[in-house]
């Protein structure tokens, strides 16, 4: 009985610290993208092509990771909702880069402009008509 | 009278141009609810692409299963990796048409309730599905809504016996998107 009592205390500490870490992973957000590193940089054109070659490989490559795209600014989108998006040219008329950014970089999005070289960081979704980026940030 | 059959002819198919508008968009959102009293689980997908044919009714959607957010890393993990199994099945698709297009004026700004009926493909399973939405014309755009319920089990979406309180066995689904024309 002794034994026991002096058990008990510290396997009450170690279930709290266990049910914290529980808690604490159960919770935990998707990591901020922004603070991530990219896996690969590559430019728009690039990006296509590896996807246009061969899917099958390109998403194996790329599929959940972060990459950084440079390209030119095809079409900057604003929805009603506050979701910005930006289009960006890979050199193929039927096949772009969309990249979809987190709702609270909206503000830095309305200032990108048509036709603006520029690098936007993101995770890589997979290829619809385009390869799509999601939450994305532009990347300075 | 040839010159009035040519008249007749041109204004006929200048008409029947203007009605055959295809709209486009890479942005529509997808939403879905699949939580209980015990846990709230929702994720949204931005980036959906949809084409929608005004001459013909047909209406299409396509989604990147990957694409949907989600505020906590475990849900959207779980998501991917054990109910959609997303690598297996990276896109879930849908075909369909408007059943009552006649009712809608794509000219004529306005709200137009419509009825989609169609295939969903979800999970590599695919079932027809109709659903009621409202199309809401505005200067040249379609603004176009709609919420239906699917059941997991219908798309073979396994819930383990150890969430099965906390997941619900429907799933609310929206739509929601902005067309532009397609150039």
């Amino acid at each position: 009985m002794k034994r026991l009592k002096k058990i008990l205390p510290v396997l009450f500490v170690i279930i709290l610290a266990a049910s914290g870490y529980g808690i604490y992973l159960y919770n935990k957000k998707p990591a901020d993208l922004r603070k991530v590193n990219p896996e690969y940089e590559l430019t728009a054109a690039a990006l296509l092509e590896d996807f246009t070659k061969d899917e099958t490989a390109a998403n194996q490559k790329y599929l959940d990771k972060v990459i950084a795209v440079k390209g030119k600014v095809a079409m900057v989108n604003l929805g009603p909702k506050g979701q910005a998006s930006v289009v960006m040219d890979s050199g193929d008329p039927l096949a772009a880069i969309t990249c979809s950014f987190y709702d609270d970089e909206a503000d830095a999005v309305k200032k990108i402009n048509e036709g603006a070289e520029i690098v936007i960081k993101g995770k890589c979704t997979g290829k619809l008509m385009d390869v799509v980026l999601n939450e994305c940030s532009i990347n300075k | 009278m040839k010159k009035t059959i040519l008249i007749t002819a041109v204004f006929f198919l200048t008409l029947t141009s203007f009605a055959q508008q295809r709209y486009f968009t890479k942005t529509a959102i997808v939403s879905f609810e699949a939580g209980t009293v015990l846990e709230d689980i929702d994720g949204l997908n931005k980036s959906t692409t949809s084409v929608l044919d005004a001459a013909t009714g047909q209406v299409e959607f396509a989604l990147l299963v990957k694409g949907f957010e989600f505020k906590r890393a475990l849900m959207q993990e779980h998501f991917n990796e054990n109910y959609m199994e997303s690598d297996k099945y990276p896109k879930s698709v849908f075909k369909g048409k408007v059943t009552n297009l006649d009712k809608v004026n794509f000219q004529k700004d306005g709200t137009y309730p419509v009825t989609v009926k169609g295939t969903l493909e979800i999970h590599g399973i695919k079932k027809e599905v109709e659903t009621t939405g409202t199309f809401n014309i505005k200067g040249g755009t379609v603004l176009s809504a709609a919420e239906f319920t699917v059941v997991l089990d219908d798309y073979q979406i396994a819930i383990p016996g150890v969430v099965k309180d906390k997941i619900s066995k429907t799933a609310k689904i929206k739509v929601n998107c902005s067309y532009a024309v397609l150039q």
